[in-house]
C-alpha cells in the first residue's frame, strides 16, 4: 500500500488546524485589544 | 503562582512573552516537520508512515496536557478564587479540543496503513475519543457559564472531574490489552531510535511553545473583551 | 477554631479529588477484564471461549508458521503468546505489516477442533521504532511472501 497519501493528509490536517487556531486567536486578540484601548483613550 | 492572579501584572508579562513563544515555537515546528517529512529514515516495519508520529504525538501531548491545565486552573479557581484561573481554563479549551481532534484524525490515518483499520474500539482510542467529547462538553458548559457569570464554578468542577480521564488514557495501553502499542518513551529511556527521535522532541517542544502563545493570546482577548463590556455597560448607565 | 474559608475549600477539594481518584481506580480494576481488546491464546483456553462466538485473538505470529494455500488468498498461521498456541485460518488480504514474529490481532471465532477462523486480520505494531539499517543489525524479520526454504519445508 502506498503510504504517502496518508502521510500528506495527516500533515495537511495538522498544519491547517494549527495555523487556523493560531490565526483566529491572534485576530480575536488584536480586535479586542484595539477596542479596549480605543475606549480607554476616549475617557 | 499567586503573582499571576493580578490581571495587570499578568498582562505585563504576557504581552512581551506572546510573540517569543509564538515565533520560536513556529520555527521549531517548521524545522521538525521538514526534517520528519524529508530527512529522517523510514521505520523498518511501518515504512514511511512513521512520519505521521511527528504530528500525532505532539497533538496527543497537547490534548492531554491541555486538559491537565484546565484541571489545575479550575482547582485554583475553586480554592483561591483567582480571577485569572477561569480565564486560563476557558482559553485552553478550544486549542486543546483541536489538538485532541488532530491526534484522533492523524492516528486514524496512521492506523489504516499500519494496522489495516482506520478505527477500532480499543482502550487507548476510545479513551482519547472520550477526551475530545469532554472538551466539547466543557466548551459548551463554559460558554454558557460565561454569560451567566457565577455559574462558571460548574464548569470548573467539570474540569477537575474530567481530569480523571487523563491517567486512564496514559495507562490504557498497560492496564488493558490494546491494539495501540505501549509507551515508547518513558523514564527508563526511549524505544525509538535516535535518528527517528530527535525531530519528535523538537516538534513536541515547538508545538508546546506555540500552544502557550495561543493560550496567552486567547487570555488577552478575553481580558480585553471583559474590559470593553464593563466599560460599555458603565457608559450606557451614565 | 475558625478555619479560613480558603483553607476549608482547599481541604474539601483535596477530599473530593481523593474520592474521585479512588472511585476511578476501583472502576478501572473492575473493568480490567472486560475492557481487554483481545484474548491471548492462553486466556482463550483458560476462559473456555464459546465456539462460534465473535472474538478477537491476539498474540505473535509464530516464526515460520505462515503457510499460503494453493488458492493464493487463504493463509494458515499460528498465533502464540509464548506458552499456548492457536492455529488460524484466514481468507483475504492481510495488512502490509502482517509478518512472522510480529504482533497480530485476528477477528473471528473458534472452531470445534480448537482452531480459529479469522474474518479480519489487523497487524499490531510494537513500541519500537528504528530505521531499517538499525533493525537489520538487530534481527531479520520474515515477510509473508513465500520465501524459498520455509514454504517448501511445510509442504
Amino acid at each position: 500500500m502506498n503510504q504517502w497519501p496518508f502521510i500528506i493528509a495527516a500533515y495537511a490536517i495538522g498544519i491547517v488546524g494549527t495555523v487556523a487556531v493560531t490565526a483566529l486567536s491572534y485576530l480575536r486578540m488584536r480586535r479586542a485589544e484595539r477596542q479596549a484601548s480605543a475606549l480607554t483613550r476616549r475617557d | 503562582m499567586h503573582i499571576f492572579a493580578n490581571p495587570a501584572r499578568f498582562l505585563s508579562i504576557a504581552r512581551p512573552l506572546t510573540p517569543w513563544l509564538g515565533w520560536i515555537g513556529g520555527a521549531m515546528i517548521a524545522a521538525a516537520l521538514y526534517a520528519g517529512l524529508l530527512i529522517t529514515p523510514p521505520d523498518y516495519l511501518q515504512g514511511e508512515s512513521v512520519r505521521i508520529m511527528y504530528i500525532h504525538v505532539p497533538a496527543a501531548w497537547l490534548g492531554m496536557g491541555g486538559w491537565t491545565g484546565i484541571a489545575v486552573a479550575s482547582l485554583m479557581q475553586l480554592i483561591w478564587r483567582h480571577p485569572l484561573a477561569s480565564v486560563a481554563a476557558r482559553a485552553i479549551a478550544v486549542p486543546g479540543a483541536l489538538f485532541a481532534a488532530i491526534c484522533l484524525v492523524t492516528g486514524s490515518l496512521w492506523g489504516r496503513p499500519t494496522w489495516g483499520t482506520y478505527w477500532e474500539w480499543d482502550g487507548r482510542l476510545t479513551s482519547m475519543l472520550v477526551l475530545f467529547f469532554l472538551y466539547i462538553a466543557y466548551i459548551a458548559l463554559s460558554s454558557a457559564g460565561a454569560e451567566r457569570g457565577s455559574s462558571d464554578r460548574i464548569s470548573a468542577i467539570f474540569g477537575v472531574v474530567g481530569a480523571i480521564n487523563i491517567p486512564i488514557i496514559h495507562y490504557s495501553v498497560e492496564w488493558w490489552r490494546t491494539l495501540h502499542q505501549g509507551q515508547s518513551i518513558g523514564l527508563g529511556g526511549s524505544k525509538i531510535d535516535s535518528s527517528l527521535l530527535w525531530p519528535l522532541l523538537v516538534s513536541t517542544l515547538g508545538f508546546s511553545l506555540l500552544f502557550g502563545a495561543i493560550v496567552l493570546m486567547r487570555m488577552r482577548a478575553m481580558l480585553a473583551e471583559t474590559k470593553v463590556e464593563a466599560r460599555l455597560k458603565r457608559m450606557t448607565a451614565e | 477554631m475558625a478555619v479560613k474559608a480558603k483553607n476549608q475549600r482547599l481541604i474539601l477539594a483535596l477530599l473530593a479529588v481523593a474520592a474521585l481518584v479512588g472511585a476511578a481506580l476501583l472502576a478501572m480494576s473492575a473493568l480490567k477484564d472486560q475492557a481487554a481488546y483481545f484474548y491471548t491464546p492462553g486466556d482463550a483456553k483458560k476462559d473456555h471461549v464459546d465456539i462460534g462466538r465473535a472474538v478477537r485473538l491476539g498474540g505473535m505470529v509464530q516464526k515460520g508458521s505462515i503457510e499460503r494455500q494453493a488458492d493464493g488468498v487463504t493463509i494458515h498461521f499460528v498465533v502464540t503468546d509464548g506458552i499456548e498456541t492457536v492455529p488460524v485460518r484466514f481468507t483475504g488480504i492481510v495488512p502490509d505489516l502482517f509478518k512472522e514474529d510480529s504482533g497480530v490481532v485476528a477477528e473471528g471465532s473458534f472452531q470445534p477442533d480448537g482452531s480459529f477462523v479469522a474474518t479480519n486480520i489487523l497487524a499490531k505494531h510494537d513500541e519500537r521504532y528504528m530505521p531499517p539499517q538499525v533493525a537489520g543489525e538487530m534481527h531479520k524479520t520474515d515477510s509473508l511472501e513465500p520465501q524459498g526454504d520455509q514454504g517448501k519445508e511445510l509442504k
